[in-house]
C-alpha cells in the first residue's frame, strides 16, 4: 500500500485573520511505510506550507494534544496510520473547543475548568499522616478508579458528542467520567447529594441523551457507557432520596 | 464536611452568574423530567406490545378477538387504560422532546455533526424524534377513529381495515415499533453497563417479532369476513 499519492484536505482558518474565510485546502503527499498523521503533517509543514498550525507533544498517544477530526471522526493523529485511511484524507480541528487556528484547538482551558469545578482531589476531614501506613483499598475499587483515570484529556469524547456540539455548557463524558472517579473513591467524603446539586442537571448527566459516540470513539477505550450510567444511577437516587 | 463544591467555587471562564439562572436552576426538576420521560416511555412500551398482542388474537378468529375486547371492556380496563395512554403520550412527548434541536441553528449543528461523524447511534436520535412525531399524529387519529365506532369489535375493525386503513395502520405499526425499541435500546444504554453490541441483536429480533405479529393481524383483518 505504500507509495500511494495521498491527498490531505485540511481545514484552514486563523481567527486572528478573520478577513480570510474558513476553507479546505488540499495538499498532496507521497505515502511512506508506517507513516502516521504526525509524520505526514510535519512533512507538509516542512516541505510545503510553514503556516500550517497543528499540535503534537508526545506523539505516542499519551498527552492527548493531537486530537482532531480525521475523516470526520475525532481521534489521535499521532496514533493514526495513513495505511488505515483511504487515499483522500480530510482533517479538521475538534469542534466545541476554542479554535486556535487550522487544526489546533485549546483543550487546556476546558480541562482546567473541569479539574477546578470537580475539585479533583480527595476531600476528607481526616488529617494526613505522612509517617502512617497508607489505608488499604480492595483491588476491584482500585481498578475501577484506575479505569477512569486512564483519561488523557484529548477531548475526543466532547467533540464526538452531539449534545456538547449543540450546547456549550454541557459537561460531557470526560467531565462525568471524572465525577465517577470521585464517586467511586471511598476516601472522598463528599456525599452524592452534594454532587447532585451540580451534576443532576441538564448541563450534567441528565443532558446526556445516550448517543454513545463518546464510548465508540474514545482513543483510550474507556468504558464510558458504564461510567455515565453509573453517574446517572447515582444522581437519580440522590435526587429521589437525597443520598 | 464541606457543603459547596463543583462550580460553586469556580466559575468557568467566560461563564457568568446571573439572577435569573441562579433562581431557575433546579436539579430536582431537571432529574425529575428525565424520570418522567423514562417512566412514561416504559409504560407506553408495555402498552404498545400488549396492544399488538391483544389485537393479534384476530389470527385465532373473530370470536377470540371479540372475547378479549369484551373482557377488557367489562373489567373497565379499556376505560382506565385508554385515558392513561392518551395522557402518557402527551406527557412523554413533552418530556422527551425537551432536548430536541428546536432552534434552527441547533438543528444545523446536529445535522452537520451527524453527517461528519457517520455514526449510527447518533443518527438514531433523529429517527427517534421523527418517529415520535409520527406516532403522535398517527396515534391521535388512530385512537379517535377507534373511539368513533366504540365498542371495539372484530366487525368494525375489519370494516376499517378493508375500508382503506390498512396502509395507515401498517405505517403506525412500523413507526411505533421502531420508536419504542430504539427507545428501549436508549434506556439500556443510558442506565446500564450491559454490552450494547450484544443486546442490540435481541432488540432487533423482538422488534421483528412484534412487527410480523402486527402485520399478520392486519392481513387477517384485510381478508376476514365477519358476520355480525
Ligand atoms: C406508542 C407510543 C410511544 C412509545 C412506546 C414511546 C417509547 C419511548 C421510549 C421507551 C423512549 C426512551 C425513553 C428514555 O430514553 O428515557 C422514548 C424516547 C423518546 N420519545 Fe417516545 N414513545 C412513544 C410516543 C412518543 C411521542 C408521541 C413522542 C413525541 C411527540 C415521542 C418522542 C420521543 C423522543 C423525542 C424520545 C427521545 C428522547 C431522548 O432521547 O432524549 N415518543 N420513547
Ligand atoms: S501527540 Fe500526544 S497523544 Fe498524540
Amino acid at each position: 500500500m505504500a507509495d500511494r499519492l495521498l491527498t490531505l484536505e485540511i481545514f484552514r482558518y486563523n481567527p486572528l485573520t478573520p478577513n480570510i474565510p474558513p476553507r479546505m485546502q488540499a495538499y498532496q503527499l507521497r505515502e511512506t511505510p508506517g507513516m502516521s498523521l504526525f509524520i505526514a503533517l510535519n512533512q507538509l509543514r516542512e516541505e510545503q506550507d510553514p503556516s500550517l498550525m497543528f499540535d503534537f507533544v508526545c506523539r505516542a498517544a499519551v498527552c492527548g494534544s493531537c486530537a482532531m477530526l480525521i475523516n470526520g471522526r475525532p481521534n489521535l493523529a499521532c496514533k493514526t496510520l495513513t495505511q488505515d485511511l483511504p487515499d483522500k484524507i480530510t482533517l479538521m480541528p475538534l469542534p466545541v473547543f476554542r479554535l486556535v487556528g487550522d487544526l489546533s484547538v485549546d483543550t487546556g482551558v476546558w480541562f482546567r475548568d473541569l479539574s477546578l469545578r470537580t475539585e479533583s482531589w480527595i476531600h476528607t476531614d481526616k488529617t494526613f499522616e505522612a509517617q502512617g501506613l497508607e489505608e488499604r483499598m480492595d483491588n476491584p475499587t482500585a481498578l475501577s478508579i484506575y479505569e477512569a483515570e486512564r483519561c488523557i484529556e484529548c477531548g475526543c469524547c466532547i467533540a464526538a458528542c452531539a449534545t456538547a456540539n449543540m450546547r456549550a455548557d454541557f459537561m460531557g463524558a470526560a467531565f462525568l467520567n471524572r465525577i465517577a472517579r470521585f464517586l467511586i473513591d471511598p476516601r472522598d467524603e463528599r456525599p452524592a447529594a452534594q454532587v447532585f446539586e451540580v451534576v443532576g442537571t441538564d448541563e450534567g448527566v441528565f443532558g446526556c441523551i445516550g448517543l454513545m459516540a463518546c464510548d465508540d470513539l474514545c482513543p483510550m477505550e474507556i468504558p464510558l457507557q458504564g461510567q455515565l450510567a453509573f453517574v446517572r444511577r447515582k444522581m437519580a437516587l440522590a435526587g429521589l432520596w437525597g443520598k | 464536611m464541606r457543603t459547596n463544591w463543583i462550580s460553586l467555587h469556580h466559575i468557568p471562564e467566560g461563564a457568568s452568574v446571573n439572577l435569573q439562572k441562579t433562581l431557575a436552576k433546579n436539579p430536582r426538576w431537571e432529574s425529575g423530567m428525565e424520570l418522567v420521560q423514562l417512566v412514561t416511555g416504559v409504560f407506553l412500551l408495555g402498552f404498545l406490545q400488549f396492544h399488538v398482542m391483544a389485537v393479534s388474537t384476530i389470527i385465532l378468529g373473530a370470536a377470540a378477538f371479540n372475547k378479549d375486547a369484551q373482557f377488557l371492556d367489562e373489567h373497565y380496563i379499556s376505560y382506565i387504560g385508554i385515558p392513561l395512554v392518551i395522557l402518557a403520550i402527551f406527557v412523554h412527548g413533552l418530556a422527551a422532546m425537551r432536548k430536541a434541536p428546536w432552534k434552527f441553528q441547533e438543528a444545523r449543528v446536529f445535522l452537520q455533526h451527524s453527517r461528519r461523524l457517520g455514526h449510527l447511534d447518533t443518527w438514531a436520535w433523529l429517527v427517534q424524534i421523527g418517529t415520535g412525531m409520527a406516532v403522535l399524529v398517527l396515534g391521535v387519529i388512530h385512537i379517535w377513529s377507534a373511539l368513533l365506532t366504540w365498542p371495539i369489535a372484530a366487525a368494525t375493525s375489519a370494516a376499517r381495515v378493508q375500508g382503506g386503513y390498512f396502509s395507515f395502520l401498517l405505517a403506525l405499526l412500523l413507526v411505533a415499533e421502531i420508536h419504542a425499541m430504539v427507545g428501549l435500546y436508549r434506556i439500556l444504554v443510558k442506565w446500564s453497563a450491559y454490552d450494547r453490541h450484544k443486546f442490540v441483536l435481541h432488540l432487533i429480533y423482538a422488534t421483528l417479532f412484534f412487527v410480523v405479529l402486527g402485520l399478520l393481524a392486519l392481513i387477517v383483518f384485510l381478508f376476514i369476513n365477519v358476520k355480525v
